[in-house]
């Protein structure tokens, strides 16, 4: 069985800094990772490949630096580490950027099963794996939090909660899921593997490879029928209170006030 | 408390900064020993909470004047019962003493008052880009004058020392109210007796510290953290002391009881990785360069596999490590409610696996276990005395003494960093001679002639 | 493209029953369409039995109700082809979606079958003076604001659930309701084995919400906390870190990437009030924060607060209210 596992690239965001005064985003003190819902995504393929076996592939679109999320996917136990990187993908928005790692997709070869994570910590927009099963015209389920069983033609899922529901749901493959974070618990590698990371060749994509699925104006900031108009870093609001400090009593009547005034249920 | 007493202090301090309400002098009376360790506090005390160094020294030239005891509180973090008042004190609380008087980026100190938390101090050092500062005692809650005068150490000692190395000057309070300025900025300073060394460790018996001028570094810009399993903590021990030779220091070599790893990670909701092994190593690195780093890794990682380790598993984001140093520092929270007496004994490197082993099987003779947990590479060991049916068990006391004589045999301490406080100044005698005792409490009484100043702290 | 027109809110049905995000998506479309002068309508596909005209009374001019029993339960793709179809022949310039877990997993597979642009999770949405339709999102855990325009038609939104007030119910409302075919019945590549309701914890309906975080040290002692919520009647809630962290699911958890919550009262019990947790609970109307940190972002937007650790202060307001 061969599986594809999509990951991004983002910053650490306990690191990175906001300026309300200038709009601008500093991510220099930050250092990047894999996107922490994604590494549920790499430990699905990779709990699969332990039971049923499996080949893994990982693909990220970025820059260069973004080698080294994929040699961190390398050392969790992916087989083969993919990165599609040229100037004229920058930009993209998640329709130019899905478009573009479904091209990268369909170079590639043909895949059993897609995996994402649920949203990325920078973006959290969530739409880049179902945009991607629409490109290559495949099933998807979101919030998966189980795969029951999966074999050469069929994967069947448990989706947490849809339209207030937790739903059994079983596709015919290929098809795209997207986990949850409670769907496993992501493995460390083992030092051997990381270190032998450090040495492997990463894979590269360029548009010039995919001339034969997507156009130039397809992708990047020329593919992307969104734009940004301006950023505007919220100033974080105020409210007036009443903070106690060691006097336990006064705090207590004052809230005890506002308790009982609601405590009708 | 007299009511004369406290009305000069209310004079002194401000009415909002002397407290006398039992439910909320409560929280200041004690340290975070076991309960059934603590010595008993005495309830009639009073908090006060002075702002600068002028009204400390009013403070302490009143309770000299009028032989009124003084016990100092910092963070409440010890582990000793230093700071409990065991007479009818006036509680000294640090916790207004808490500016940050200057980050000296040129000279590479920082300027604090006794009462700036660690926390407080690694937050403020994050805003510069590049410095550091590494002693770390496990609770960031420790203030820094706190952690001066009980030269705290911590899991980070194998690389950075303890505090003592890292106090470079202070400005203290005498017991009779004068204000004494020791050491400074400078490297070098060779004037006469180091009086700053003395009152570092001295467990608040000497002076109130106000000011501390305290060395920062730059830090360490990577870091990883290795789990190595092995077979036997044999294997696990020879591995430490080659990596110790190598050249390569870690920044922490933790050990653990597997089943302390294994449950407390059960207990915070995740899993502890390594299934194979019986005694597992938490081997913290850090470096200036990733691939320093790396290289590290690799040599500690052969060392290891020479050992028989398993698979060792390498943790690299700093959530990673966050999470199995939690696994590390939270064991307590496991254990705390069968544990009757903690010990914190230290002996040489090389001589851990045989203590350890006479740790188990003293343990064995009294039909009992311990739990072990040790700074490893830097010969720090936690082990406990667990209760029976909830109840301290009666050879607890016995146990206690074998214990520190099996230490002793290795030239080991009864402390390597916990200090003597007010819990363990019987068993000092155990390991000191009468003469060096004296020679103690003959500087006690230079600087304290009236024993006002946390009396019945490391000796009586 | 002036072949693009009127707003369409495409709401959303759980077992029959309408989700409230379509009311309030039809009181945000109800201002665009007036301030663009052109027509709103709403799109619903669901089994028989629905009372449709509700979305008319809430504001809706024409209801396209698409009947199918293979819509009862909720499916992308099939979902997907019929709405697709429909907007390829209806043809309205603004889509509206509420960005429930279905509405996330759904919009960006019509917006990428459209071939056009998607903001997700929408805040606000505005019309500049140029006439374009501006979405206002947050993005890295709600630090920044981006304003963001579409320039390919129709122009697609996804909008949090309690973003935006319901529309007023008006019973006088005209009811139009244009009962329309699938275009496609059934999709085999995916069959719904078993749908169930496994828990009925919804803290957006709750009145009191005590929410705690990082400061719970362990699982059980989550126990403390329940006992506290139980006492004032309310329901436990909390923060993202805790819910990362394993200990609670993430049905309980406030923020903005979790549950928006309005509860009347919001206790937070040791959470400091990282942004991503504030936008989640910022508009509860009485805020209680109790937290050992004094300088915590929580108290900045409390309406009480009480510095001191949790653990010593909750047990005794366990007791004494």
């Amino acid at each position: 069985m061969n599986i594809l596992v999509l990951i991004k690239e983002v910053p650490d965001m306990e690191k990175v800094k906001f300026d309300s005064e200038k709009g601008v985003v500093n991510r220099s003190s930050a250092e990047s990772e894999i996107n922490p819902f994604d590494m549920n995504a790499l430990q699905s393929a990779i709990d699969i490949k332990n039971k049923y076996g499996a080949d893994i592939t990982v693909l990220t679109m970025g820059p260069l630096r973004a080698e080294k999320s994929l040699r961190d996917a390398y050392a969790r136990g992916a087989d083969n580490v993919v990165l599609m990187t040229d100037c004229r993908f920058s930009g993209a928005d998640t329709c130019a950027t899905s478009r573009t790692l479904s091209a990268g997709i369909k170079y590639l070869g043909t895949f059993d099963l897609i995996i994402c994570g649920e949203k990325s910590v920078d973006g959290d927009t969530a739409q880049v794996g179902a945009e991607v099963a629409e490109f290559l015209d495949m099933p998807h389920a979101y919030y998966v939090e189980n795969i029951n069983s999966i074999d050469k033609t069929e994967i069947e899922v448990v989706i947490e909660n849809i339209c207030g529901s937790k739903q059994v749901r079983r596709m015919k493959l290929p098809a795209l899921i997207g986990v949850t974070k409670n769907i496993n618990l992501p493995k460390l590698p083992t030092v051997n593997r990381k270190l032998k990371s450090l040495e492997i060749d990463v894979e590269k994509i360029s548009l010039d490879d995919l001339y034969e699925h997507i156009d130039a104006d397809e992708t990047g900031f020329k593919g992307s029928p969104t734009k940004i108009a301006k950023i505007v870093i919220p100033n974080p609001v105020e409210r007036t209170g009443h903070i106690y400090k060691d006097d336990y009593v006064t705090f207590k009547e004052a809230i005890k006030k506002e308790i009982k005034s609601e405590s009708t249920i | 408390m007299e009511s004369k007493v406290i009305d000069k202090m209310i004079s002194i301090v401000g009415k909002d900064y002397v407290i006398d309400d039992i439910e909320q002098k409560m929280s200041y009376f004690y340290d975070e020993i076991e309960h059934t360790m603590r010595p008993k506090a005495n309830e009639d005390s009073i908090v006060v909470k002075p702002k600068d160094t002028d009204e400390i020294s009013m403070i302490m030239k009143y309770a000299n004047k009028n032989n009124l005891t003084v016990v100092i509180r910092g963070g409440g973090t010890g582990l000793s019962g230093a700071c409990t008042p065991i007479r009818e004190s006036i509680i000294l609380s640090t916790e207004r003493f808490n500016k940050i008087i200057e980050i000296d980026e040129d000279n590479m100190v920082a300027v604090l008052e006794a009462g700036v938390t660690l926390f407080q101090l690694l937050e403020e050092l994050g805003k510069y880009e590049g410095t550091g500062f590494p002693v770390h005692p496990g609770d960031e809650g420790a203030q820094i004058g706190g952690m001066a005068v009980t030269n705290a150490g911590g899991a980070r000692a194998v690389k950075h020392g303890v505090m003592r190395k890292h106090i470079q000057g202070m400005e203290v309070v005498l017991p009779n109210g004068e204000v004494l300025e020791l050491g400074g900025k400078l490297l070098k300073n060779n004037a006469g007796y180091n009086l700053m060394q003395l009152i570092i460790g001295s467990e608040g018996t000497l002076a109130v510290v106000t000011k501390v001028v305290l060395k920062i570094y730059p830090k360490d810009k990577y870091s990883a953290t290795i789990v190595a399993p092995f077979k036997n903590f044999n294997d696990a021990s020879n591995a430490v002391l080659q990596i110790l030779k190598s050249g390569v220091t870690p920044l922490a070599v933790e050990y653990q009881d597997k089943h302390l790893f294994v449950e407390t990670a059960k207990m915070l909701g995740t899993e502890w990785q390594a299934n194979e092994g019986n005694a597992d190593l938490m081997i913290i690195i850090s470096e200036k360069t990733e691939d320093l780093l790396y290289e590290t890794c690799r040599q500690i990682n052969d060392i290891c596999i020479k050992n028989n380790s398993y698979e060792t598993l390498f943790a690299g984001k700093k959530s990673e490590q966050d999470e199995l140093l939690l696994i590390r520092s939270q064991h307590y929270e496991y254990i705390k409610d069968i544990i009757g007496h903690s010990f914190d004994t230290a002996v040489p490197v090389a001589d851990i696996p045989a203590y350890l082993k006479d740790l188990k099987d003293l343990a064995n003779e009294y039909n009992t276990f311990t739990n072990i947990t040790a700074h490893i590479a830097d010969g720090n060991i936690h082990s406990d005395i667990v209760l029976v049916d909830g109840e301290m068990p009666n050879y607890a006391e016995e146990l206690k003494e074998r214990i520190f004589k099996t230490c002793f045999k290795y030239n080991g301490t009864i402390t390597g960093e916990h200090g003597i406080g007010k819990l363990r100044k019987k068993d000092l005698k155990l390991q000191k001679s009468e003469t060096e005792i004296n020679l103690m409490k003959g500087i006690k009484k230079l600087f304290d002639p009236n024993n006002i100043l946390n009396p019945g702290t490391i000796f009586d | 493209m002036d072949e693009y027109k009127g707003i369409l809110v495409i709401a959303e049905q759980n077992d029959n029953i309408i989700h409230k995000v379509s009311y309030e998506l039809l009181n945000k479309g109800r201002e665009l369409a007036d301030e663009l002068n052109v027509p709103l309508d709403c799109l619903l596909l669901g089994d028989d039995g629905i009372h449709v005209e509700e979305l008319n009374y809430r504001g809706a001019e024409t209801v396209y109700y698409m009947k199918s029993e293979n819509f009862s339960k909720p499916e992308e793709y099939l979902y997907k082809q019929n709405i697709v179809k429909f907007i390829d022949e209806n043809k309205p310039e603004i889509i509206l979606i509420g960005a429930t877990n279905f509405g996330r997993s759904i919009a960006p597979r019509i917006a990428a079958a459209l071939k056009t642009g998607l903001t997700a999770d929408c805040t606000e949405l505005q019309i500049d003076d140029d006439n374009n339709f501006i979405q206002v999102r947050p993005a890295f855990s709600d630090n920044i604001l981006a304003h963001i325009k579409t320039v390919t038609y129709p122009k697609m939104a996804t909008i949090r659930y309690k973003e935006f007030d319901e529309a007023e119910r008006n019973v006088d409302r005209e009811i139009n309701v244009v009962k329309i075919k699938p275009y496609m019945d059934k999709y085999d590549e995916v069959e719904i084995v078993q749908s169930f309701n496994e828990n009925d914890v919804n803290i957006t309906e709750a009145q009191i919400v005590v929410a705690t975080g990082r400061a719970i040290k362990k699982k059980e002692d989550l126990k403390m906390i329940k006992d506290f919520a139980n006492k004032v009647g309310g329901v436990i809630g909390a923060s993202r870190a805790l819910v990362d962290a394993g200990m609670i699911g993430s049905v309980y958890q406030v923020g903005y990437s979790g549950n928006r919550v309005k509860p009347k009262i919001y206790i937070a019990c040791g959470i400091s009030g990282a942004p991503q947790h504030l936008a989640g609970m910022k508009e509860s109307e009485t805020i209680i924060a109790i937290n050992s940190d004094s300088s915590a972002p929580i108290f900045s937007i409390a309406d009480y607060g009480y510095v001191g650790d949790i653990y010593e202060i909750i047990p005794n307001l366990i007791r004494d209210l």
